[in-house]
């Protein structure tokens, strides 16, 4: 097994970046380096789920992982993303928090989805055209406030009116989130951890397979 | 509604005490609430223009006498005490007022973050202190100058203190004499979130120096501050710190020795602590066993378990909170009332508690919703063992 993983769920930085260096220096895939970068994104994430790391780690690992991206893609031949499943993430209208969607926004490349974040305060018709461009079949929705529930429901409502509710799988996130915020924006699921988002996002994936 | 024959001071001093008062004291932290229901624009504290302030001031009163009154409030009117730019570490940061920058006129007032400090600035709170670091920092990052801070400071604390005078000759307690905002959240302010992780990551002992160097100016300014408002109650500003953010061992080696040190400091000095928990707490309850008994609040937002916040700290230190934002602003009156109940069945238990909002009130929390849970705490009694 690669020494990459291991050192990025140890949250080596130094030794990732030496081991991703030598590994480019000495002709390897990039595609199987980036590879192994995630599999230590997923040995970070199981460390979260079972309560040994915290949110802090998977800052530190989404670091590490960016870090690494920057050194691996320019010696990328294919889009590393060529066949991942594309995901448009925004914090709501009005809603200028970014920290929760930012870590999402890491965790999913992290998890080999292909991330198009529009930022915070989005307007519905701003996630509309961003699905319509990119396909995206799931939409992540961030918002720290309740004023911002009324926006998620906006823009469902949005998604709905352009057709594409039934192709596109919708996830909200943020701190007072709860059930009955699902209930009022009509969503498809809810969280308030960003790796959860992650697991929800694949479990969309296989249903809309 | 329950008997009383207690004043709302001495209901909400007995639960600090862990004593039974006559019924569950009601202190909502309500301030953004106040201005969408009288129709006034959403401004941050002492924000927006100063020819509003006395309608601000009056639709607080009026709104509370709307509700039917509570035993405390935490925001006096249109302020509370947290202009000393001494304690106010995030000035780098900015407001963000509903209705301008494109937000909805009707939205909750936002803080902007922003880098301000450097991973050397950690080496110079080191070396020179806290205060003698924002002398520097605070009008490189504002473009306020100390004068004018202090000006503006000493300007807003007699304002707080006219409106303090209003609830304290109604028998209201003011929940905040200073606010103090814990080390790590300050510095996590200064530096962003993210990059207080990666610093802590990259060199810890760095960063619990800078810590420990803050602490005895912070110590100094809240007692300064506290005699300045004449109210001795000390509002900790904790978010940044919680198990929902970083592991343990990060907690009880760096963070929580600062906090011990504050409150240990403010407890001499017989000031009560209120501990302002936003996010989720419950991994971190049994540290705070070691913090001054009778002494503390436990103040949470809803994100954290209260339920087992009563398990581990009932009996040490008052708890308070949590109606959730969310179902303040979505939920029916009923399930308002059902889980205002369940918080006077399960917490209030033999005393020890005083019902409030999780965190603020929301601007968009339904009037009657507000109604009922304010209501309830004084119409549902609290078992005894």
């Amino acid at each position: 097994m690669s020494e990459i993983p291991t050192a990025l769920a140890e949250l080596n930085e130094q030794e990732v970046a030496r081991l991703v260096r030598e590994r480019l220096d000495a002709g390897d895939d990039p595609m199987a380096i980036l590879n192994d970068c995630r599999r230590g994104m997923d040995i970070v994430g199981e460390r979260y789920k079972a309560g040994d790391y915290f949110l802090s780690e998977l800052i530190v690992s989404g670091e590490i992982f960016k870090d690494s991206m920057k050194l691996i893609e320019p010696h990328l031949k294919t889009d590393a993303n060529a066949s991942a499943t594309r995901v448009v993430l925004g914090t709501v209208k009005g809603d200028i928090h970014n920290i929760g969607k930012d870590i999402v926004a890491v965790l999913l490349k992290g998890a080999g989805f292909e991330v198009h974040d529009l930022g915070i305060d989005v307007k519905p018709a701003t996630f509309v055209d961003k699905l319509k461009e990119t396909g995206a079949p799931i939409l992540g929705m961030s918002g720290l406030l309740t004023p911002s529930f009324d926006s998620m429901k906006e823009t469902i409502e949005a998604v709905k009116e352009a057709g594409l509710r039934d192709k596109v799988k919708i996830v909200i996130g943020g701190g007072v989130v709860t059930e009955l915020v699902l209930r009022h924006t009509g969503a498809d699921a809810f969280t308030d951890d960003g790796l959860e988002g992650v697991e929800i996002c694949r479990r969309f994936v296989q249903e809309v397979k | 509604m329950l008997p009383e024959s207690m004043t709302g001071e001495q209901r909400v001093l007995a639960a600090v005490n862990l004593e039974v008062p006559d019924r569950v004291p009601i202190a909502p932290l309500i301030y953004q609430f106040v201005l969408r229901h009288k129709g006034l624009p959403i401004v941050p504290l002492a924000g927006g223009d100063p020819a509003n302030w006395p309608k601000m001031i009056k639709a607080a009163r009026d709104t509370a006498d709307e509700l039917g009154g509570y035993d405390a409030v935490y925001a006096a009117g249109i302020s509370w005490p947290i202009s000393s730019w001494r304690l106010c570490g995030p000035a780098g940061g900015r407001s963000v007022t509903p209705g301008q920058d494109g937000i909805p006129k009707d939205f909750s007032v936002q803080y902007e973050e922003r880098e301000t400090m450097t991973p050397e600035d950690y080496d110079t709170i080191i070396e020179r202190g806290w205060n003698d670091f924002f002398r520097d920092y605070y009008p490189r990052v504002t473009g306020i100058t100390l004068e004018q801070a202090d000006a503006a400071q000493k300007y807003l604390l007699g304002i707080y203190k006219e409106e303090a005078k209003y609830w304290q000759e109604r028998d209201v307690a003011i929940m905040s004499g200073a606010l103090v905002i814990s080390c790590e959240m300050t510095l996590s302010l200064m530096r962003t979130l993210p990059r207080f992780m990666i610093d802590l990551h990259r060199y810890p002992e760095r960063v619990k120096a800078a810590m420990e160097a803050m602490v005895p100016d912070f110590i100094q300014n809240t007692i300064e501050h506290v005699e300045a408002s004449g109210i001795p109650w000390v509002v900790f500003s904790l978010e940044r710190g919680s198990g929902a953010y970083f592991n343990l061992k990060i907690y009880e080696e760096m963070f929580f020795p600062q906090l011990k040190k504050l409150v240990d400091a403010f407890t001499a000095r017989g000031f009560i602590n209120v501990l302002h928990f936003d996010t989720d707490w419950t991994l971190n309850f049994p540290y705070l066993r070691d913090l001054p008994a009778r002494a503390c609040i436990c103040e949470l937002d809803s994100t954290s378990d209260i339920f087992k916040a009563k398990e581990i700290l009932g009996g040490h230190m008052c708890i308070m909170g949590d109606v959730p934002p969310s179902l303040l602003s979505l939920g029916t009156t009923e399930e308002v009332i059902e889980y205002c109940e369940k918080l006077i069945d399960v917490v209030g238990r033999d005393g020890g508690f005083i019902m409030s909002s999780g965190c603020e009130v929301p601007p968009d929390a339904k009037f009657e919703n507000v109604k009922a849970m304010v209501d309830t705490a004084k119409r549902h009694a609290a078992p005894r063992s």
